[in-house]
């Protein structure tokens, strides 16, 4: 919308305010308080100016609503930023493995609670392209630390488009491309390395395709129970709508994270790691879907009342119909700016019982499971890398949150 | 036991205890001496029995120290207060820091041919209420308790028992008891010095309250139950809550320990204060303990190791593992409040996977009870690379078997199947016919199931599930797929015994240097608690009523062992038999033991004294510190210190 304001005819400033004001229909000839200033026109006469509209307004005012959400969300900068940071979170995890300098299962024994190893450009005075110095182990006898010193002699060229440890890419193509790779012989720990000797950067990166994705199939789930749920109680009210707000009062009465707890320690431990996955997945979203179908409820008691649903019905058509059709489009916006809340609560929700040991299990990793593994003393005076899958945990969820607020500021673009 | 035993133990504790004081005068701590001086308390020659034990505390690099000031230690839970019992060992009999048994309490034992023990008491020993501890201690445990059906309801303990036979116990005077059986009783004496020992007395001045032989309120109220057709009322519940003498938890119950409990439980710091009638004296006739008051501080066990590091803690060794070792050193070297010291742990493996034998699934159970399918999972575990990952290669990789350094050791023992060869441990699964595989190459079972193993283990941390990952890692490679699993201990020990486990993950035998003369018990089939076998153990232990009879003909031939080693009283004989029994073991794999030999980290605050710097860290025999007396740690405060701790008190 802003790129429209330059070329503006006369009238056009009257019809933003209105427009801005989200009451388009008495085109702000209430609004407008101050005189105009007086100067004489040598147009001729047209009484319809006021009624034909320019290109700009055309577009604005015959755009869709989805349309106008976007615009509206385009101007919100926090969330722009926020939606790009996601984007590229959730395309990485397609490519995680790819990514991922290491094989996140590799063990490497020479190089255990490796700190962060920093990358070079220039190497005796002259520019050699980034590299890596090899590392020098050494137990430290009294304290028993694995101490390790950059070995200034030797140097490994990053190497990029490379192939390096082989993978299963998506568990089902066998191949061993990397974006990056360490040298050849040579070691490169971005983020230092675990107990195990394997590279942090990459059970980072791989363990946000568990935990980004989560918090999207809970969603999910939570969002088609709230949807019929709240449906059902908001359309049919009545004692309908009285049984299931008491049980939703009941399951919102619940303390979350015992019942969390007790339903994922009741998952068989013969199921694969990808089975329990998925049946944290149905964990989460089976208890979440609580809040979204109040707000679905809610907004069918009062759409219900308008005239076009009373209409519909006049016209015969079935409360299915009825809710999917007519009232539900008419709040989907509102729907979506909430489940995009409630994503953030849920890969919260993986990352505290895995971090309590109840949720995903090793071979899966996940930053719960990384986190898991950082919580004791240890860890937080010798190896502070280790607590490192925080920061993604912190990014995601406030990226969300961010724009969370931009769609829901969004939602309702006339406002 | 050999008649020259009779003479060895009295000899023994005249070297350590018999000498009558040197010292005819005694210094009592300036913290009694202050309720001395009030009225309060008797005088401290008043309150030591006629012949204290006199502990020569100098040598060893031991120094005789002064009274006073207060140890704090960390602990996690309520129920620890029994470490106190553990820790301040004072016993009927004790081992010393060489393993050779001692009269402690008892003045003297005689020992005839392993069958009759004699209990001499020390005239005028005092419980730590001040009242008489005598021969009528021991006979109303006997008489009262022990062969009170409602209190003692399953019947006397195991180590009263030599064939189901109960002991004669003959009170000859006020301070003779005599137990005798008409077969060697070799678990006796060892009970008796266990960590968590067995009592054969019981403070009669306090308890006789609760018992309705001696309360007439205590049988009105029985007879009332017994109307009712309650055979036991609940009195006889109450009574063993209170005469629980090893959990410290009933803070009115009297004491030998050097201190006792002064809070009750549940608390977050539990005081002990020293027993005013303890009966140890050093050769100064300073009456021990020297230490004043002991602190139990409880703490979350995962914080401990914080918190000790932090210099809150002046003597831990519980909660501590070696993983915390070198953040421990760190906060040493930087602060410089208290040393790490190495002991040895004193487990014949630290972790070990026990295959359950009596597993509730036919298949399951054939294939565990194959010597060859313990062998392949015992090969194809790669126990230096656990080692190097996990324990910086300072560990013991091997078998579960005796710790270097017993006289029974044997590097045959450690070594036996416990090298890495998947080659060979392939081999041997395909012998079974364990040739089938499914899509990803796991071995499949004779019945077609998957052949996936769920190991089992009660524990926090990540210890055991890196072990776990690493074993899983080589497993793969015979085709075994391992799946872990933590519990809660109670859930963890419910299901080995229901037989719903397949292998679990525990440490291994505890045993510190273990002798010849220790009863083997836990090498054969003697209890449910064993992991390996717990329905035989369970036949055992309840004289074939429950559980299972042994079938393997291995298994049977370690109970004819362990019955031969009851009935010899001869030590060589007795190596002997205990040679076959470990190479038994090392033959069988009944345990797969994955590294032993860790070390344990012990911190101590530097104003501590006497605490060894190297060590042992064993429960039984060990006692933990209790070998190490305990009682002989004093605080080194300077003068400073000594002055500021008594304008504190004040």
């Amino acid at each position: 919308m802003s790129n429209s304001k330059d070329n503006q005819p006369p009238q056009a400033p009257e019809a933003e305010t209105g427009a801005e004001t989200g009451r388009a229909g008495d085109d702000g000839r209430g609004m407008a308080s101050e005189p105009m200033k007086h100067y004489v026109s040598d147009a001729p006469f047209d009484p319809y100016t006021v009624e034909t509209l320019t290109p700009e307004q055309e577009r604005y005012y015959l755009a869709g609503q989805w349309k106008l959400m976007w615009w509206k969300l385009k101007r919100h900068k926090l969330a722009v930023a926020s939606g790009i940071i996601l984007l590229v979170m959730y395309l990485s995890i397609i490519f995680s493995e790819m990514i991922a300098p290491y094989n996140m299962l590799n063990r490497d024994i020479k190089h255990i609670y490796a700190p962060p190893q920093g990358i070079h450009f220039v190497h005796d005075g002259k520019f050699v392209g980034p590299f890596t110095y090899a590392l020098k182990y050494r137990l430290n006898p009294q304290t028993l630390k694995r101490e390790y010193v950059e070995d200034r002699t030797k140097i490994s060229r990053v190497r990029f488009f490379c192939s390096g440890q082989s993978y299963e890419w998506l568990g089902l193509i066998k191949m061993n491309f990397h974006l990056v790779c360490p040298g050849n012989g040579g070691t490169m720990f971005l983020l230092g390395t675990d107990r195990m000797g394997r590279d942090m950067l990459s059970r980072i990166v791989i363990g946000a395709r568990i935990s980004l994705t989560i918090g999207l199939i809970g969603v999910s789930i939570s969002f088609l129970l709230g949807i019929v749920i709240g449906g059902i109680a908001g359309y049919y009210g009545g004692w309908v709508d009285n049984i299931i707000q008491r049980l939703i009062e009941i399951m919102r009465s619940f303390p979350v994270l015992p019942l969390w707890m007790a339903l994922a320690a009741a998952l068989p431990v013969t199921w694969s790691p990808l089975l329990i996955y998925f049946g944290i997945t149905m964990i989460l979203g089976l208890l979440d879907w609580t809040g979204l179908a109040r707000a679905v409820r809610s907004k069918l008691l009062a759409l219900r009342e308008e005239d076009f649903a009373t209409a519909a019905q006049l016209m015969g058509a079935k409360p299915k119909r009825i809710i999917g059709r007519h009232l539900l489009p008419s709040f989907m916006s509102h729907l979506i700016a909430s489940a995009t809340l409630a994503i953030p609560t849920m890969i919260l929700g993986e990352t505290a019982l895995s971090f309590l040991g109840l949720g995903l299990r090793p071979p899966l990793t996940s930053w719960g499971v990384l986190l898991a593994e950082a919580q004791n003393i240890n860890v937080v005076a010798l190896y502070p890398w280790l607590m490192l899958p925080v920061v993604p945990v912190v990014i995601t969820v406030l990226a969300f949150n961010f724009l969370g607020d931009g769609l829901r500021d969004a939602a309702d673009p006339y406002k | 036991m050999t008649v020259s035993r009779v003479l060895l133990l009295p000899l023994l504790g005249g070297v350590v205890a018999a000498t009558p004081a040197l010292s005819q005068t005694y210094i009592d701590a300036p913290s009694l001496q202050k309720l001395v001086k009030k009225g309060k308390l008797k005088p401290l020659a008043k309150r030591l029995p006629e012949t204290p034990r006199v502990i020569t505390v100098a040598g060893k690099g031991r120094v005789a120290g002064r009274h006073g000031g207060t140890l704090r230690t960390l602990m996690a839970r309520s129920k620890d207060t029994r470490i106190m019992t553990v820790y301040g060992y004072a016993r009927l009999v004790i081992y010393t820091s060489d393993y050779k048994l001692v009269p402690d309490i008892a003045e003297k034992i005689e020992v005839e041919g392993g069958k009759s023990f004699t209990f001499h008491l020390r005239k005028g020993h005092r419980w730590s209420t001040g009242k008489p501890f005598t021969a009528r201690d021991f006979e109303f445990f006997w008489k009262d308790v022990a062969n009170n059906k409602c209190i003692y309801s399953f019947g006397l303990p195991n180590n009263l028992l030599v064939n189901g036979e109960p002991p004669t116990v003959e009170i000859v005077d006020k301070h003779t008891i005599k137990y005798s059986w008409s077969q060697p009783n070799p678990y006796f004496l060892p009970a008796l010095a266990g960590p968590s020992p067995l009592y054969i007395y019981m403070p009669f001045h306090y308890l006789k309250k609760f018992h309705p032989k001696y309360s007439k309120k205590v049988a009105k109220k029985w007879k009332k139950s017994r109307k009712k057709g309650k055979l036991c009322g609940k009195w006889a519940r109450k009574f063993r809550k209170r005469a629980r003498q090893y959990r410290f938890q009933n803070v009115k119950l009297p004491n030998l320990q050097p201190w006792v409990n002064t809070t009750k439980s549940p608390a977050e710091r539990f005081v002990f204060r020293r027993n005013p009638y303890f009966h140890r004296v050093d050769e100064n006739g300073r009456q021990l303990p020297y230490i004043d008051r002991i602190l139990l501080l409880i703490a979350d066990s995962k914080i401990i190791p914080a918190k000790t590091g932090a210099g809150e803690s002046d003597l831990q060794g519980r909660y501590l593992r070696f993983s915390d070792f070198t953040f421990l050193k760190r906060s040493e070297l930087r602060r410089k409040r208290f040393t790490v010291r190495q002991w040895q742990s004193a487990t014949g493996a630290h972790v070990a996977l026990y295959p359950n034998m009596n597993h509730k699934d036919p298949v399951w159970r054939k294939l565990f009870r194959d010597v060859r399918f313990r062998r392949a999972l015992s090969l194809a575990i790669n126990r230096r690379e656990i080692n190097e990952i996990m324990y910086y290669g300072l560990a013991a990789t091997g078998a579960n078997t005796v710790m270097r350094g017993s006289p029974l050791f044997k590097n045959a023992y450690l070594t036996a199947w416990s090298t890495f060869d998947i080659k060979k441990a392939n081999q041997l699964l395909d012998e079974i016919g364990l040739t089938k595989r499914d899509a990803q190459g796991y071995r499949l079972m004779p019945d077609g199931r998957k052949l996936e193993i769920i190991v089992e283990a009660a524990s926090e941390g990540t210890e055991y599930s890196d072990i776990m990952g690493l074993v899983q890692s080589t497993w793969a490679k015979i085709g075994v797929r391992l799946f872990q699993k933590s519990t809660r201990r109670e859930m963890f020990r419910r299901r080995v015994y229901a037989g719903l486990t397949h292998i679990s993950l525990w440490s291994g035998l505890d045993y510190a240097n273990l002798r010849a003369d220790l009863p083997p018990d836990d090498l054969a089939p003697t209890g449910e608690i064993q992991l390996q076998w717990p329905k035989w153990g369970l036949w055992y232990e309840s004289r074939g009523r429950r559980g299972e009879k042994p079938t393997l003909p291995k298994v049977i031939r370690l109970l004819e062992l362990l019955n031969s080693w009851r009935k010899s009283t001869d030590t060589a004989e007795r190596t002997k038999i205990w040679h076959e029994i470990l190479s038994i073991h090392a033959d069988q794999v009944y345990t797969i033991g994955v590294v032993g030999g860790v070390l344990q980290p012990i911190v101590v605050s530097n104003q501590v004294r006497n605490v060894p710097a190297k060590g042992i860290w064993s429960w039984d025999p060990g006692a933990r510190f209790g070998i190490y007396q305990m009682d002989t740690f004093w605080l080194d405060r300077g003068e400073k210190g000594q002055r500021a701790a008594k304008n504190g008190k004040k």
